[in-house]
């Protein structure tokens, strides 16, 4: 086997240098998608885990409530638990430095002197003992700092550093330095304590903590101490070990890594058939040679592993350099990811970690078992070659029609499995379960439309030209020989349109979800947000990187002339059975009259009402989704106060998350929650007052010791729209693999065409084609698939984006998008599909156009 | 039958040269020789004479290394690509040992092929071909497929494509080559009527003696030269 591979097999890759390096850089392409967004997931997935760890110390239990908070004085309640023997408090938040753009500080609030058992802070002054610990707390001022911030920033012991807080901007003094080990590792540095009063109040949580960290005596079990903190707290607060925390926080990721992880699945299919048509190619061109072999006494078996093996081994090249390559994408990958995790989830400290074993063997993985999976079936063909038939010196004869039965039938069997599938996906159990269904049968779909390709290819060419033989003039002898170029080679044509059809069809998926969810957005914004001006400290949007005000402005506002009504907005993280939802809040009591819900159920005026009555809450689409409440039932919310149960009054539609939402009204949630914090203003202005006098009279009393964003309701989508677009990226980066990877298949069958016609081509030049005769022939070919892969992976993507869009979306996510056809992105899509081919078509065009005519005929 | 004095071919001091590996193969060494215009020449010798070689350039399918081709006194060299294609297409008619006819194409289209690249009305396309097919005896043929004709069949529509286009010369690659002796002559017969009947120049290659008979004289080469030149 050694030697058939050195010589025979080694000879033809050498011979067809360019086509098997196009084949191996497609196969590195798909593997390196694969690896960069398994290496991005398993980043998303430790990197959370890893910050919840380092910062939880040796803490083996911890009680909290998101963003909720828990009350001050169930601190005594823990600390006095049966079988808690160490306890430390914490209040923690990301405070951006004023002046310096882009730098926020995660700052953890604690009592040092307790925190000692629970976290190791070790100080770079190695004199900081009890007196010094004292000392620090005696300011109210107090930072501490790592070493590595303080020397970015230039803030030595001593120095002066502002900070944004609830109250606007603070200055703090650096009074200690932190060596970057343990808890101070987290966020690259960017770390700093504080002492837990100067914390709370800086963060608006006077009276609250957001963390209770707890060891445990030894021989205590910690599911009992759970217990029994959780029967002590009655509902007050969750009580879960620090790695659950971090999979409650991972649960907001789901939905976004299944996209990258379906998405990624694209690459390795578009693949799959750059294989198969490689393969096919090398099988018909070496029929001789493989008869001559057999006429040797090659076994069948033996050809089919010889063929196997040509493609384990490209395989295995082509998956080690796309690991690599997978690895280095990576890393410019997590940086789009982070962007987008920052802007929707939670801000992360996203590490890139190293190759792992793990990663290689998927590479590897991936790339061998696509690659068997591609060459099996021209193997099995080769395998039946009739040596004799094949080793003879035959009078030239174009290469024969290939059966295209069994496509058909592969076709016909895709295209009845998958209604099947797509019926049966709402009833499966589970969410994520439920869109894997989906997408498998749509994908199935796309496989079944592929395998008719060939059949197709036979139907549209011979109808065009009974079309054309109507239509006077009509004579082109280069468009008649490409086109029946395709026709004489239906499968080899069918496999490399089949790769267009499904590079294309994903991008068009892509491209539809987009618009569809932009336009869904935008109409939403429109719905939702009806104020005028927007004002947030931070950032433009609330969410993970703004900072929460408390109401000090409110009053000033009311004192600004053309502002009519005042709104107050507030945005948490929270918990619902487990899984974390967001709970909003505003005074509808206020506002409702010039606010419009977007209902799902109920009527928005009457929900309004009652809401601002106080008289329940609205939870969202995705709420009643994933948890089956609708309105009427009662929801019991984890609440600073304790369990509290709150009638649902509507459903509405909210695409703040996917994880599901509870409305409620602002003195519901300031009784509850027990505090006034807010993380917008909205403002509704009188009519006719001038919005750009009352933006600069904020900007010119507010604007700078608050660091506000003014967002006009313009800006505001602006800025929901960029958010949403940025999460897209990775969708972008692995579209534009795809079709790098159905130009090389299209490039790869020109290149074995133009190779399998090269004597017709001699002929045709030998009776006065000229040269660019020639090339306008092979151009035209690669034309016709680029025409008939694109229209058929328009309509493959129409149908399949329709699904996602309508369907599959809302399974994973519960959320309801309108779908808005993208008709700029279906024209632009075909043309590209055509044009992008046609410049495919250039070098293999050039390469018929340019053998002599002697050697294309065979003369001796 | 030849016409006077006029030369159709002039070669002087021919030579091909093939380079492979360092190693240089003369097919040619110095060809003269003339080919007036109505005459039938058969070009003889044996396997590696470079008889071959010497068709491909006199139908501009390849250049010579060296000498000088005129070809209706106009010197070839001098042609352009494209030039050279227009020649192959209107003034020369080709046909080869194994015939060479587009498998996917009826034998209609393979016979209208040439005239399509000569950008001629298509009603004048379809008479030409309709009289070239019946010619040859294959008009009755004419939607068939060349896999579904015997190999004399086939040859007779490789002659029709070649004289389809009314061409000023005619040149066969052992024509008879991969046919057994009775379509073989059938095919012989057909060009010697050509030549006689519409006074087209005929160069034929072939190494049988009995072929090399039908044409009004012999060249025979050896060894990349012409050895002798029988009338």
């Amino acid at each position: 086997m050694l030697r058939l591979l050195t010589t025979v097999s080694w000879r033809h890759v050498k011979r067809h240098r360019l086509r098997t390096a196009l084949t191996f850089f497609g196969i590195a392409l798909g593997v390196a998608v694969i690896v960069a967004i398994a290496a991005v997931n398993r980043s998303l997935t430790t990197s959370f885990q890893s910050t919840i760890d380092q910062i939880a110390g040796k803490a083996v239990l911890q009680v909290a409530n998101g963003e909720s908070g828990i009350a001050e004085s169930l601190f005594p309640l823990i600390r006095d638990t049966a079988g808690v023997r160490d306890v430390s408090a914490a209040v923690e938040g990301f405070s951006p430095v004023a002046g310096v753009p882009g730098e926020r500080l995660y700052v953890y609030g604690v009592d040092l002197l307790t925190d000692f058992a629970i976290r190791d802070h070790q100080f770079a002054d190695a004199q900081f003992g009890f007196d010094q610990a004292l000392d620090f707390i005696a300011q109210p001022d107090s930072i501490a700092l790592t070493e590595s911030f303080s020397r970015r920033l230039k803030l030595p012991v001593g120095a002066k550093v502002t900070l944004l807080t609830s109250q606007g901007k603070r200055e703090f003094t650096v009074r200690a330095l932190l060596k970057e080990q343990g808890t101070a590792k987290v966020f690259g540095g960017s770390f700093a304590l504080m002492d837990l009063p100067v914390a709370q109040k800086a963060f608006g949580k006077v009276g609250k903590l957001d963390v209770v960290d707890l060891t445990i005596e030894d021989g205590q079990k910690i599911e009992a101490v759970q217990q029994r903190l959780r029967e002590r707290l009655k509902g007050a607060a969750d009580v879960e070990r620090p790695r659950k925390r971090g999979e409650q926080i991972e649960l907001l990721l789901t939905s976004f890594r299944v996209g990258l992880f379906f998405v990624s699945l694209i690459a390795l299919f578009v693949g799959f058939f750059l294989i198969y048509n490689t393969v096919s190619v090398s099988v018909i061109q070496r029929k001789k040679e493989i008869g001559v072999l057999r006429c040797l006494g090659m076994k069948r078996s033996e050809l089919l592993r010889l063929i196997l093996t040509e493609a384990l081994f490209l395989a295995l090249a082509g998956s080690f350099a796309g690991a690599v390559l997978g690895w280095l994408l990576s890393r410019a990958a997590l940086v789009a990811v982070g962007e987008t995790v920052g802007n929707l989830f939670s801000l992360i400290d996203l590490v890139a970690g190293n190759f792992t074993l793990r990663e290689l063997a998927l590479a590897l993985g991936s790339g061998v078992v696509v690659a068997l999976l591609a060459a099996l079936q021209p193997a099995w063909e080769a395998m039946r070659v009739s040596p004799l038939e094949n080793a003879r010196q035959a009078a030239w004869r174009p290469v024969g029609r290939q059966p295209t039965s069994w496509a058909n039938r592969l076709g016909l069997c895709c295209m009845t499995v998958s209604p099947m599938l797509l019926a049966i996906a709402p009833s499966v159990d589970g969410s994520v379960q439920r869109f894997s269904v989906g997408v498998i049968g749509m994908l199935i779909f796309l496989l079944g439309l592929a395998a008719f390709c060939p059949a197709i290819i036979s139907f549209v060419v011979g109808w065009f030209w009974r079309s054309k033989a109507r239509v006077p003039g009509f004579d082109g002898i280069e468009a008649r020989l490409a086109s029946d170029s395709l026709r004489r080679n239906p499968f080899r044509s069918g496999i490399t349109i089949a790769t267009m059809v499904i590079s294309l069809a994903a991008i068009f998926t892509i491209a539809a979800f987009v618009n569809s969810v932009r336009g869904s957005l935008l109409a939403w914004v429109d719905q939702m947000v009806t104020a005028d001006l927007i004002v947030s400290s931070g950032a433009r949007t609330a969410g993970p990187r703004n900072v929460p005000l408390r109401e000090d402005l409110l009053p000033e506002f009311g004192k600004i002339p053309g502002i009519k009504i005042i709104d107050l907005y507030r945005l948490i993280r929270s918990s619902y059975q487990g899984k974390p939802i967001l709970i909003e809040s505003f005074s509808a009591r206020d506002s409702a009259r010039v606010r419009n819900l977007p209902m799902v159920t109920g009527d928005s005026a009457e929900a309004l009402r009652e809401m601002g009555e106080g008289k329940g809450v609205i939870i969202s689409e995705s709420f009643h989704s994933k948890f089956g409440k609708g309105a009427n039932d009662t929801v019991e919310l984890i609440t600073p106060s304790g369990l509290i149960a709150f009638k649902v009054i509507g459903v509405y539609i909210d695409y703040s998350s996917d994880s599901g939402s509870v409305l409620l009204d602002r003195a519901l949630y300031k009784k509850y929650w027990r505090e006034d914090l807010l993380d917008a203003f909205d403002l509704w202005l009188e009519p006719g007052a001038d919005q750009q006098v009352i933006i600069q009279t904020i900007k010119e009393r507010y604007g700078e010791p608050y660091q506000l964003f003014i967002s006009t309701h313009r800006e505001l989508k602006e800025s929901v729209v960029r958010i949403m677009e940025q999460s897209f990226v990775v969708n972008y980066a692995v579209e534009i693999v795809a079709i790098v990877v159905a130009i090389f298949s299209v490039i790869n069958t020109l290149l074995a065409s133009v190779l399998d016609r090269t004597r017709e081509i001699g002929v045709l030049r030998a009776i006065g084609a000229t040269q660019a005769q020639v090339q306008r022939m092979v151009v035209m070919e690669a034309g016709w698939m680029g025409l008939i892969g694109g229209l058929l992976g328009l309509f493959a993507g129409s149908v399949m984006a329709y699904h996602h869009v309508v369907y599959n979306t809302k399974e994973l996510t519960g959320w309801t998008f309108q779908f808005y056809y993208p008709y700029g992105v279906a024209i632009f899509s075909v043309l590209a599909a055509v044009i992008l081919c046609l410049f495919a078509g250039y070098g293999p065009a050039k390469q018929a156009a340019s053998t002599p005519i002697v050697t294309a005929i065979g003369y001796e | 039958m030849a016409n006077g004095s006029t030369a159709l071919i002039h070669l002087d001091g021919v030579t091909k040269v093939f380079v492979t590996d360092e190693v240089e193969t003369h097919a040619l060494a110095g060809i003269h020789m003339e080919v007036k215009k109505g005459e039938y020449v058969s070009i003889s010798g044996p396997s590696g004479c470079g008889k071959s070689t010497l068709l491909s350039i006199l139908g501009l399918l390849d250049s010579p290394s060296g000498g000088s081709y005129q070809l209706n006194g106009r010197p070839v060299g001098e042609l352009k690509p494209w030039e050279r294609a227009r020649v192959r297409n209107r003034e020369i008619g080709f046909i080869f040992q194994s015939f060479n006819l587009i498998g996917d194409l009826s034998v209609f289209e393979n016979v209208e092929l040439p005239l399509t690249y000569r950008g001629m009305r298509p009603a004048e396309r379809r008479q030409r071909v309709a009289d070239a097919l019946e010619r040859v005896g294959m008009g009755h043929r004419a939607k068939h497929l060349p896999s579904q004709l015997s190999g004399g069949q086939q040859q007779r529509v490789a002659v029709a494509r070649a004289v389809a286009g009314e061409p000023v010369i005619l040149l066969a690659d052992e024509p008879t080559g991969n046919l057994d002796s009775k379509n073989g002559e059938a095919i012989l017969a057909l060009l010697k009527r050509i030549n006689q009947e519409d006074g087209c120049t005929v160069v034929m290659v072939t190494h049988s003696q009995e072929a090399a008979r039908y044409g009004d004289r012999t060249i025979f080469l050896r060894d990349g030269r012409v050895e002798t030149a029988d009338s």
